[in-house]
């Protein structure tokens, strides 16, 4: 149990539609891994139900962050224990703006861990700093939180929240799609500042684009519900040469 | 209230003015009654009934510092003015005595019977003016106020009502070119009928801000007449409507003149089994062409008990014209609290967080920083107290 993730034969269904069926995946503290496959498999879904979002039944199997079991946590206290989800779709929060909530967000982790609360003054300096290496100027700190921003400012405001939260485990889902090259590249590298021994990363795409970026330790497809294969790098690259299609059909065969 | 011939024979003697033409006025509202939900535009406020209902607790009141905006002061009670530090205030009118032969609305009607003060307001060519008016106390009131801004003068009114009781507001409002008005209306405790009139002429401009968070009744009717090139009108309310809260916000926007423009919201948020109004009719006049008229009404349902009603209208004669009305109702957004608290905030929190937000943006339309900054502390403030007693959820 000294892995910093540690899936066991989970499965997770929505109303009746069995969508995770028997996943089992372990991250060691420091390891990048991603997860790959064609649409439908369930990646969303798996990282949805790692950071507790409603409407997931779990019809068995387990899942533990650092030996603590996920399972009956709320979303906050999966938060408070190292987990982080940079969103698909960040959501748009009229009405509160980016620093409000940033701070706010970054006391309740660290009420959560025991810690003191930060004052305004530092945490002032802590977002200037942590924005200006993601290119997030004033301007965007002052704005309501994601309303009207474009795409690639959405996704690097995503990355600025995990280097405020600074989590124990971040899972990327497809924080690739949507982005240009140089927005791909500004949030890689903020990813990439990012890795550290005692941190997990978990990035999940549908194409080997971001993994040119962010080197992965450990390749996974996924398909049907749970990871097919797992392998080195070289494994995103033969798919991006030959396709999902032969994973597919052995998923639904097996 | 409900007997006004006998609270008439009471004041009457102390009441300024033209006496024979209250008593006109006053045989004319009685003649008309409290309105009801036969009259179209009191359709969602039966006020004949609503008065009978016992008068509501409220919540603490909050007060809002408006110190950063230093601001003249006038204070009311029990419908009379206790204290003033505004030299520049002139003498409450004697009543017109025409005035109640054009009212055809009987809340207008009884104000004018039975109002015996109120704010008059002439600030000259190019004068600039902070004015905070609060009301206090729990006796009836009827005030009357008269506001005019002459060429270029910009104002900020602040009417901060914290009276408990029963009271019927009439506003009468003028404004010249180039003139702007900020006009912020709060109310967080009593049952008040408020009836504004706002006439803007040339590149005028009226921003007006509703935050209305008592736990009784509201009803805001204004009716704003856009009367030549350049004049602008911003509308926007917020409604925090909690236990048994009736506010009712209605507006008529007049576009008499081209290239004229206005722009109305309301954000209701509900629970309890608070009902919410918004009614908002746009009229644009036959020859009022390149006018640009919004409206948006939202309402936030916290709870299964509340109602929200809401009934944007569009009457336009003018061919060449940008109008759009909308509603929208529903309840916090899932997805959003599930992105909140996925950061670490718990549900509470994170439905405040949304509730704010959603209130909130009745300030966007407001530049003037120190007041964006008392209203979102008073709405903050206002919020933790009337949600934190476990009312909303």
């Amino acid at each position: 149990m000294s892995s910093l993730l540690e899936i066991n034969n989970l499965q997770a269904s929505v109303g009746d539609k069995p969508i995770l069926k028997g996943l089992s995946l372990s991250i060691q503290p420091g390891e990048v891994h991603a997860i790959m496959g064609p649409n439908g498999s369930g990646k969303s879904t798996l990282s949805y139900v790692l950071s507790g979002k409603d409407g997931y039944d779990i019809g068995g199997g387990s899942m533990h962050l650092d030996g603590q079991d996920l399972a009956d946590m709320e979303p906050e206290e999966r938060a408070i224990a190292g987990m982080f989800l940079a969103f698909q779709y960040p959501l748009e929060i009229p009405g509160v703006t980016n620093m409000t909530f940033l701070k706010a967000s970054l006391n309740a982790v660290r009420r959560g861990r025991g810690e003191d609360e930060i004052d305004a003054a530092q945490f002032l300096r802590l977002a200037r700093e942590k924005a200006r290496a993601l290119g997030v100027d004033d301007e965007m700190l002052k704005r309501p939180l994601n309303v009207g921003f474009s795409g690639g400012e959405k996704k690097r405001n995503e990355i600025l929240q995990m280097a405020v939260l600074e989590p124990r485990l971040a899972i990327l889902d497809e924080t690739d799609s949507g982005l240009d090259i140089d927005a791909l590249k500004t949030v890689a590298e903020g990813v990439n500042a990012l890795r550290a021994p005692e941190r997990g990363l978990l990035l999940i795409t549908h194409y080997q684009r971001l993994l040119d970026f962010v080197k992965p330790d450990v390749v996974h497809v996924m398909a049907n519900g749970r990871i097919v294969k797992s392998g080195g790098p070289e494994l995103a690259l033969e798919l991006e040469a030959s396709g999902y299609a032969d994973y597919i059909d052995e998923a639904v065969h097996a | 209230m409900l007997d006004a011939a006998s609270y008439f024979e009471q004041v009457k003697q102390a009441l300024p003015g033209d006496a024979e033409a209250r008593a006109q006025a006053l045989h004319k509202a009685e003649a008309l009654g409290l309105p009801t939900r036969r009259l179209e535009h009191w359709h969602y406020t039966d006020l004949a009934r609503l008065l009978k209902k016992p008068a509501q607790e409220n919540a603490a009141l909050v007060a809002t510092d408006f110190s950063a905006l230093n601001p003249s002061q006038v204070r009311f009670e029990g419908g009379v003015m206790q204290a003033s530090d505004d030299a520049g205030l002139a003498d409450w009118p004697a009543l017109s005595p025409t005035a109640a032969e054009h009212a055809s609305d009987a809340m207008v009607l009884y104000n004018q019977a039975l109002a015996q003060a109120g704010v008059v307001l002439e600030l000259p060519e190019g004068g600039q003016k902070t004015l905070l008016v609060t009301t206090q106390g729990s006796a009836p009131q009827h005030l009357s106020h008269h506001i005019s801004l002459a060429r270029g003068a910009e104002l900020i009114l602040i009417d901060d009502n914290m009276a408990s009781g029963y009271s019927n507001v009439a506003w009468d409002i003028e404004l010249a070119e180039d003139s702007k008005l900020t006009f912020v209306h709060l109310q967080q405790a009593g049952r008040q009928v408020a009836t504004s009139t706002v006439r803007l002429a040339e590149n005028a401009t009226l921003t007006r801000l509703n935050l209305l968070s008592g736990q009784d009744m509201a009803r805001h009717a204004g009716t704003i007449a856009l009367q030549a090139a350049g004049a602008r009108a911003e509308l926007h309310s917020a409604i925090l409507g909690t236990d048994a809260a009736h506010n009712d916000v209605t507006y008529v926007i007049d576009h008499q003149a081209a290239d004229t423009q206005s722009n109305t919201t309301s954000y209701h948020a509900l629970a309890g089994q608070a009902r919410g109004v918004f009614q908002g009719k746009v009229i644009v006049q036959r020859d009022a062409q390149r006018v640009d008229a919004l409206m948006q009404a939202r309402a936030m349902m916290l709870s299964d008990g509340p109602e929200m009603d809401a009934k944007p209208e569009l009457e336009i004669y003018a061919d060449d014209v940008q109008c759009a009305h909308g509603t929208a109702i529903g309840e916090i957004d899932a997805d959003a609290l599930f992105f909140l608290r996925a950061r670490g905030l718990d549900e509470a929190t994170a439905r405040q967080f949304l509730i704010t937000g959603f209130i909130e943006q009745v300030l966007d339309a407001c530049d003037h920083e120190p007041l964006v900054a008392s209203l979102r502390a008073h709405i903050e403030t206002k919020i933790a107290t009337v949600l934190g007693q476990g009312s909303a959820s």
